[in-house]
């Protein structure tokens, strides 16, 4: 391409980064207004800046409860599906042993069964073991959703790890456990950084399977949280608008610090069989 | 590499004969023997939690499931209906909807990922500010669903921003969530807004893997920009584009509850139903969980055909590594 065809195509690229942008720039500002200036007019931007609705969403809204949830609920999940995933990951790739490939077959036919599929039984299921509306039943329900991803991401980059290492190790004396311990969870340490954040974006993003598993308003995650917000406060938009905002900065936050390693995990599907 | 032991003695997966000489060694002592056993239980142990959860919680409610759609709700509850709960949704206009609506994004699938793999192409090339652009553009895609969709309740208002922009270039309004033959674009579109980050982000990965060689052999053979997107780019980026195709469509027909669910909650007038928007207000809001289980199985097949094109396509590409 010439030089000036990369300036005329940067061009309407610009103009499509900006409408990327400019909705979280939009709802941003709303949120810092208040309800009059929000009523008289919606687009200018702020010269004072109200973090009043922020404190509303955060407290009486109750935001900050949906928060705790979330938050306690994600660390558990990620933790168990990094345990569980890298586990699995390095008995399917490094040992040996009958109806290995057998299961790794099923658990990657296992990735393909949408929650939606199978939501009416689970919730059923849930239901009968008394694991409905509480944490344990919820973590679970998030493990069992986001593990066949997490072994096979963890199984494909064990299977980058040089057989030698896990040979030596044996030599020297581990067992399998302690070959695991100390050779395949510090190697793994990038594939477990970035499935683990995707893992906790899927977890921590997710509204179906919450909405499901948590009936009761106190147990509310965060994105369930910002559901129920638009049917209470439509006719309060800057105070709507501080609970997505409040919602989307954890992500923000994580995105702008670790933007390289999500990237690595949506792409290692992509190019490893 | 060995897949079965002979000896009971030799540990599993201990190729080498090193390691062997290692075990026999350790064998004169009693407790070498039980460590030898579980040793060989050990992948077992090391798999057993995570087989049990996806056994328990994937595949058993998926039989379940599968089970429950040929039986009654209500009174009928637990009774074998054979296929009257399918007789009954292809009935339903809403599930027609909602089949019509996959169509439409089968349909608009070839744009979904033509615009992630257009502007890949010019970061690629390195236009100005690619960069800048590359972490812009996937910045939506790691955003739930909930959020994105809360956010373009605001802007797809009546009285929200995009209006307000189209009237001041003298067009509109346009009522993009109340408008049923608008409304389900609107929906499509934010979709197409939250996720196209992620396909640019596998194309690009794509483009690391491409022989850069080629582009500049097609380029000082004169071809043009279009002609080398055709005949260099596309051909060798195949398995990425396959993949492209096969994750969107996934995205499509299972990521767009949140979406749905805060943007139109099915209207107006049920013209933005999807199967997996059907299955929950059946199973939450009629209760009708056997009609929904029905559904599910359908969405279930269509999922299938979808996995079934995608672990081909991942076969392949474990082939020619």
């Amino acid at each position: 391409m010439r030089r000036l065809a990369k300036w005329v195509v940067a061009v309407p690229m610009a103009i499509l980064a900006l409408a990327t942008i400019y909705p979280l720039v939009f709802t941003a500002n709303v949120a810092m207004k208040t309800r009059r200036e929000y009523v008289l007019d919606r687009f200018s931007l702020t010269d004072t800046l109200h973090w009043d609705n922020i404190v509303t969403a955060w407290g009486s809204v109750g935001m900050a409860r949906y928060f705790a949830n979330s938050l306690l609920v994600v660390a558990a999940s990620v933790f168990l599906l990094l345990l569980l995933g890298s586990m699995a990951g390095f008995a399917l790739s490094r040992l040996p042993f009958r109806g290995s490939k057998a299961l790794f077959i099923g658990c990657l036919a296992a990735l393909f069964i949408p929650f939606q599929v199978i939501m009416v039984p689970l919730s059923r299921v849930m239901a009968d073991t008394g694991l409905i509306d509480t944490y344990p039943g919820l973590i679970l329900a998030y493990v069992a959703q986001f593990l066949p991803f997490t072994v096979f991401l963890m199984t494909s980059y064990y299977r980058s790890v040089p057989k030698e290492i896990v040979d030596a190790a044996r030599i020297d004396g581990n067992t399998v456990y302690g070959v695991y311990r100390r050779i395949m969870v510090p190697i793994g340490r990038p594939a477990l950084l970035s499935v683990g954040i995707l893992d906790a974006l899927f977890c921590w993003n997710d509204v179906i399977i919450a909405l499901l598993m948590m009936p009761s308003a106190d147990h509310r995650t965060l994105m369930v949280g910002v559901t129920s917000l638009r049917g209470q406060y439509t006719d309060n938009v800057p105070t709507f608008a501080s609970g997505v905002l409040i919602a989307a900065v954890p992500v923000l936050l994580v995105y702008l610090f670790l933007q390289r390693q999500i990237a690595d995990g949506v792409t290692a599907g992509s190019t490893k069989g | 590499m060995p897949t079965r032991n002979t000896s009971p003695v030799v540990r599993p997966g201990n190729p080498g004969r090193a390691a062997e000489g290692g075990t026999k060694e350790r064998a004169r002592h009693g407790a070498a023997r039980r460590r030898g056993r579980s040793e060989r239980l050990a992948p077992y142990v090391l798999i057993a939690p995570a087989v049990l959860i996806i056994v328990a919680l994937r595949l058993y409610p998926l039989a379940l499931g599968v089970n429950f759609s040929f039986t009654g709700d209500g009174d009928a509850n637990g009774t074998a209906v054979g296929f009257a709960n399918y007789l009954e949704l292809l009935d339903d206009p809403l599930f027609q909807t909602a089949l019509a609506n996959v169509g439409l994004l089968v349909l608009l699938l070839p744009v979904a990922v033509a615009i992630p793999g257009l502007l890949a192409t010019f970061i690629y090339l390195k236009v100005p500010g690619h960069r800048f652009f590359r972490s812009v553009y996937f910045f939506p895609a790691v955003l739930s669903p909930v959020i994105v969709g809360a956010i373009f309740n605001l802007m797809l208002a009546f009285d929200g921003p995009l209006n307000e922009f189209l009237g001041a270039v003298g067009l509109g309004p346009v009522d993009w969530l109340g408008d049923p033959g608008v409304a389900k674009f609107a929906v499509v579109g934010v979709q197409i807004w939250a996720t196209f980050g992620m396909a640019l982000v596998v194309f690009l990965a794509g483009f690391a893997t491409l022989d850069s060689s080629l582009l500049d052999a097609a380029r000082v053979d004169g071809a043009s920009l279009r002609q080398s997107i055709w005949h260099v780019i596309i051909p060798s980026l195949s398995q990425t584009i396959q993949f492209v195709f096969v994750t969107t469509m996934i995205g499509m027909l299972t990521s767009m509850f949140g979406l749905l669910y805060v943007m139109t909650s099915g209207g107006p007038e049920g013209s933005t139903y999807l199967p997996e928007y059907y299955i929950w207000i059946q199973q939450g809001q009629m209760n009708r969980p056997a009609l929904a289980s029905a559904a599910s199985t359908v969405l279930f097949l269509i999922m299938l055909v979808v996995g079934l094109l995608q672990i081909s396509v991942l076969r392949r590409a474990g082939r020619e590594d």
